[in-house]
């Protein structure tokens, strides 16, 4: 154990013998304990461990599919305009700025969930 | 007596974040590994010598070191954070303790009584280095459960006025009254081992 300096002037007052009686104490208590078998009691002790329930990843992917399938619905033409925009653009076909506009944010929100998804499971 | 282990090659801090985000077990009987010594020392020293009361205590320490882990802020290294949780295990031993003895004042030592018990055993014809040891642990056991723990801080632990007010949970003013009236108590109680004027 190292000294500690930052204190050592004001906490001891070498004039002062139960000064040096606790600190030639500490000194000698100072020797390595053994572990013999503490940290393995220590475990066997520790509250069991969080087990993720099986039915967990099929649910969170059965919540995914069913807030597709609700998006799919409440926007029925949401699918079909990127599709048409998307391929517009590939296909160098006259577009409009909006149609274009609407294919990079459509694609930007698909890439940012993948993103999400990809760190979630990570 | 066991060799020291080598330095780690893993930090203490890199451990506790594979126990939070892995619920690595093997991280924390590493860390349990590095520090059992100190902390179950420090708790030798708070229980006046009591062996088995003291490992029983620091296995509660490193329960409760496991249980709030993720409320280590790194504001204090971590071995002083587990000698606040280990000091805390037995503060609250000595209060169940003082709880059942309540009534029972008998096995309560006086303060005066202490002067009078160390300065029997204190004899010149005593091997002086062991008997020296067993006063001071008596004397230790008759200081107020503040004082002893303060002095175990700043002593045995040597951890600065700082440091053991963050063990303690008091503050740092109050640290240092403790040890100031605990090394008081202590002259007073092996007052027969106090240096000799030179002739």
């Amino acid at each position: 154990m190292t000294a500690n300096p930052h204190t050592e002037a004001t906490r001891r007052d070498p004039a002062d013998w139960i000064d040096g009686l606790l600190l030639r104490d500490s000194s000698q208590a100072a020797d390595y304990i053994a572990d013999s078998g503490f940290t393995a009691r220590v475990m066997e002790q520790l509250p069991a461990a969080r087990a993720l329930p099986a039915w967990r990843r099929p649910a969170i992917i059965a919540l995914w599919l069913v807030a597709a399938a609700l998006a799919a619905i409440a926007l029925p033409g949401v699918a079909v305009d990127v599709a048409r925009a998307t391929y517009r653009v590939f296909a160098a076909l006259p577009f409009s700025l909006s149609s274009l506009a609407f294919a990079i944010v459509a694609l930007g929100a698909a890439t940012w969930t993948a993103a999400v998804f990809a760190l979630k499971r990570a | 007596m066991a060799a020291k282990a080598a330095p780690p090659e893993i930090s203490d801090a890199q451990l506790i974040a594979r126990c939070l985000v892995g619920d690595d077990r093997h991280a924390f009987a590493e860390l349990v590994k590095r520090h059992q010594s100190p902390v179950r020392a420090c708790l030798r020293k708070l229980t006046a010598g009591n062996h088995a009361l003291a490992d029983d205590l620091a296995q509660d320490t490193f329960v409760l070191a496991w249980r709030n882990l993720k409320s280590f802020r790194q504001e204090a290294r971590f071995s002083t954070w587990l000698y606040r949780i280990a000091t805390n295990c037995w503060l609250a031993h000595a209060r169940k303790r003082r709880e059942e003895l309540l009534g029972d004042r008998d096995d309560e030592l006086p303060e005066g009584a202490a002067d009078s018990d160390v300065g029997e055993t204190s004899t010149a014809d005593h091997a002086a280095g062991t008997t020296m040891k067993i006063d001071l642990e008596r004397a230790m056991a008759t200081l107020s459960d503040a004082e002893r723990a303060a002095i175990v801080q700043c002593y045995h632990n040597d951890l600065s006025h700082e440091e053991a007010a963050y063990v303690l949970g008091c503050p740092v003013g109050t640290v240092k009254t403790h040890v100031l009236r605990g090394k008081q108590k202590l002259a007073r109680a092996l007052a027969a081992w106090a240096p000799r004027p030179a002739q």
